[in-house]
């Protein structure tokens, strides 16, 4: 009951044009903003990049706070890249000296340039799951890949296998919380002792956990057979997914800022 | 009599070659738009029968016949599945999507109708189990008896000619199973809808056209809930339990009051009582 | 020994948007020697009630005490109330998790720090006292036995902490009649034999047949409270709030619809017997005037 109201993922329910996009497109989208970001050769060429970020956020409505959340994970790594660059790039022009070491311009430049692209790189990536629910975008994913079963990989069987995995995920948990509360009745104990010990301690917890994930998706796997389930063949959807106006005016506009990425890192 | 629509032929089964049979020469027959009941205790072989009927088992021996097409043909099994649909006992594992409406759509999906039809056919199915103002929901947030509601209305948008309810009560509380017999009972009444309704509930089994009672792999009694439930020593011996008011009419008579056979429910026996005492 | 409530809140994930108020303000004092019915709804608040009596989960606000000592407050032994009151919840066959049916009822001892002498004897104990007293079944795994068993063995490894109080979540639930007649007994036998019964039920049937004491939950308060004939003189409202009566109750009500001097408190299946004979037997004397 307490874990019923649980969100996956992160998606940020919103009435927004991004929202609304294709999640194909988007998908293939945020691929381009990527390799955008590779592509930018210097600070400059960050610019349009920062600028259409800002842009596509404020139209997605999503708070700025939900943004920057996504980065906290990464705080640590982030600064090791950005220390590590700063004090261990060669270069030519000394800027600080700080006893133990010299900071040198080109060094900072590099550091800087590797920190934005990395920072860059998440808050686009938050941007697609927190405008995208995940099963729309499990859906994306499937369509994408499609055309891969040429070479027989299973994109509709993976797609259904992650779909399924969404639906009980919160039925799981549920689950898991309840068989902690009654072996905790028990006088189990999660919660103190040194690291084996609670390990050993989750024991009681993961072999009902499992045997009862099993009996699930025996029992799901029945159901689903004799609901007429037998593979992607021949299948059609409730929702098909449609390129409309906006999705091309998306690609254009993504389009433009490669060109200008590339333009600014020629620029200098 | 109307057209068997299900055709159970002396029909054995065992799980594993030369196990122990779950089923042991069984024969029965529900017509088109009647209303059945399987009555049995845990282990008696009733959910393996409905396995049978559904073509997700193959019988040993013997032959099941859906709508006039044998189980054990390959090329019939999704033509019998969607006719014959099925809903399990658990309402947890039998949903597949993250959204009632797109679990509702999983079958047809399956069966390959177009795009177009569909959104009219799961309207039309989530309103006929009264679940409608809840099509866009996660199915976790939802009741158990909801839930089956769900899955009984993901069924019904194949446009089935029958479904077989496996236990698919056992785990809810009185609401939830009110509820969903409720909307079954009327599925039958309303679209003729042929329903096998498989349950170790006695007063669920009252409802019913005909019973048939499961022990131990075996059809041992036949007949409507009438004439199964007015003998109730005779069903003792299948760990079965009478009714309250079958088993308090039984009681009375034994007493010296000249209560008629086969009282099932409260109304019956007041108006009986009624009778007697006027 | 008793438990009580004092004007116990439980609010899930408070402050949060999807903060919800499973039970508000409930005052409950839980007798020594009782066998209290709580009954309700999915969602009134019964079961979240239930875990609050053993400590599980802990009151928003307002004070769990046993034996006159909040059970919440600083340096109280947690340990102390799980020994003391057991909980076992619904579909409790789903927590079994060791090799042996022995070693799972061991579990409770054993997390109780008693030595291994009194474990076994414990062990021993709680099987005889489930009906498992066949020495084959506790060496097997408890995933070969049937549903029935399992549900036993899994009452055992509650009872094998020896509480004093045995707090049941839907016992009987997904059982078929000869199963569920059988735990209902074995309920019955246990607190013949002094235990102190709460047990979350939907059937009014065996609340009218075993419980001293009826509780019924209406969105998180208590809305009735008292003995059996009290709780079912009201079948009425009782059926206002979607819940079933037992149906002697309703045969009772239906009679004095149609005009019958039926009396009022029946709910048990004798009483209906005796009372219904005595109204034929005085037709009978009328019609022979």
């Amino acid at each position: 009951m307490a874990l019923n109201n649980i969100t996956l993922g992160q998606y940020y329910p919103a009435d927004s044009v991004v929202h609304r996009l294709d999640p194909r497109i988007k998908i293939v989208l945020l691929i381009a903003v990527i390799v955008a970001i590779f592509l930018a050769s210097n600070l400059l060429a960050f610019v349009p990049i920062a600028a259409f970020l800002v842009i596509v956020t404020r139209l997605s409505k999503v708070p700025v706070k939900m943004m920057v959340k996504g980065l906290k994970p990464l705080r640590l790594i982030l600064i090791l890249t950005f220390v590590l660059n700063l004090f261990f790039l060669q270069g030519e022009t000394p800027l600080l000296n700080l006893g133990f070491a010299v900071i040198k311009k080109e060094a900072l430049t590099m550091a800087v340039h590797y920190s934005l692209r990395l920072i860059l790189l998440v808050l686009f990536s938050s941007l697609l799951t927190l405008t995208t629910p995940p099963i729309t975008l499990t859906d994306g994913l499937e369509r994408l890949l499609s055309p891969l079963r040429v070479i027989h990989f299973p994109a509709h069987e993976m797609a259904m296998m992650m779909s399924i995995a969404l639906r009980f995920i919160p039925t799981l948990l549920e689950e898991a919380d309840k068989i902690m509360k009654a072996q905790t009745a028990r006088g189990a104990d999660f919660e103190t002792g040194n690291l084996i010990a609670r390990a050993k301690a989750m024991v009681p917890l993961l072999v009902p956990l499992f045997v009862s994930a099993f009996r699930r998706a025996g029992d799901l796997a029945m159901a689903m057979e004799a609901r007429c389930y037998h593979g992607g063949e021949g299948r059609t959807r409730l929702r098909v997914l449609k390129c409309q106006k906006r999705d091309y005016i998306a690609c254009a506009v993504t389009a433009l800022l490669i060109v200008c990425v590339v333009l600014c890192g020629k620029a200098y | 009599m109307a057209e068997p629509i299900i055709a159970v032929d002396h029909v054995s089964f065992a799980y594993e070659e030369d196990g122990p049979l779950a089923v042991r020469d069984v024969s029965l027959q529900v017509e088109k738009g009647s209303f059945h009941a399987i009555l049995g205790q845990n282990g008696s072989g009733k959910s393996t029968l409905a396995k049978l009927i559904n073509g997700l088992y193959l019988p040993t021996e013997g032959t099941v016949t859906v709508c006039g097409m044998d189980t054990k043909a390959d090329e019939n099994t999704w033509e019998i599945r969607r006719r014959a649909g099925m809903v399990f006992q658990n309402p947890d594992n039998q949903l597949v999507a993250t959204v009632v409406r797109e679990d509702v759509a999983f079958g047809l999906e399956n069966i390959g109708i177009p795009t177009e039809e569909m959104p009219a056919r799961i309207e039309k199915a989530l309103t006929d189990v009264g679940m409608l103002k809840h099509a866009d929901k996660a199915p976790h947030l939802l009741s158990g008896g909801q839930k089956q509601r769900v899955a009984i209305a993901g069924v019904l948008a194949m446009e089935p000619e029958a479904i077989i309810f496996d236990e698919s009560t056992a785990m809810l509380d009185p609401k939830g199973r009110r509820d969903v017999l409720k909307a079954v009972q009327r599925l039958n009444k309303e679209q003729g809808i042929t329903v096998l309704w498989i349950t170790h509930f006695m007063e669920e089994a009252v409802v019913c056209d005909q019973v048939h009672v499961m022990h131990r792999g075996q059809i041992v009694m036949n007949g409507t809930p009438r004439e199964i439930f007015s003998d109730v020593e005779r069903i003792k011996p299948y760990r079965l339990d009478a009714p309250p008011m079958a088993r308090l009419a039984a009681q009375l008579r034994a007493q010296g009051m000249p209560l008629k056979e086969g009282i099932l429910t409260v109304d019956e026996m007041a108006e009986e009582v009624k009778r007697l005492c006027k | 020994m008793q438990v009580t409530l004092e004007h116990v809140t439980h609010t899930y994930q408070p402050g949060s948007p999807f903060q919800s108020t499973a039970i508000e303000d409930v005052n409950l004092t839980i007798r020594e020697g009782e066998f209290l019915a709580l009954i309700g709804h999915t969602g009134s608040g019964k079961s979240t009630l239930a875990q609050h009596i053993n400590g599980l989960l802990a009151p928003t606000s307002g004070r769990v005490l046993l034996d006159g000592q909040d059970i919440h407050q600083k340096g109280y032994d947690k340990r102390e109330v799980r020994r003391k009151v057991g909980l076992v919840f619904q579909y409790p066959e789903h927590q079994l998790f060791e090799e042996t049916v022995a070693k799972d009822v061991a579990f409770g001892p054993k997390n109780l720090g008693l030595p291994e002498a009194e474990i076994a004897e414990r062990v021993q104990e709680a099987l005889n006292k489930v009906g498992l007293k066949d020495k084959d079944i506790a060496e097997k795994s408890p995933f070969e036995l049937s549903g029935g068993q399992m549900r036993r063995v899994a009452i055992a490894g509650v009872l094998a902490m020896r509480p004093r109080i045995l707090v049941l979540d839907e016992p009987a639930a997904g059982l078929d009649p000869q199963s569920r007649e059988e735990m209902l007994q074995l309920i019955y036998g246990l607190h013949q034999q002094g235990a102190t019964v709460v047990m979350v039920s939907h059937s009014m049937d065996d609340v009218a047949r075993f419980a001293t004491r009826a509780v019924v939950m209406e969105h998180g308060t208590i809305a009735m409270d008292g003995t059996p004939e009290e709780i079912f003189r009201h079948a009425e409202r009782l059926e206002q709030m979607g819940l079933d009566v037992p149906s002697v109750c309703k045969l009772g009500i239906r009679l004095r619809e149609m005009g019958l001097p039926c009396p009022e408190d029946i709910f048990r299946e004798e009483q209906a017997m005796e009372a219904l004979l005595a109204l034929w037997k005085e037709g009978k004397a009328h019609g022979a005037e």
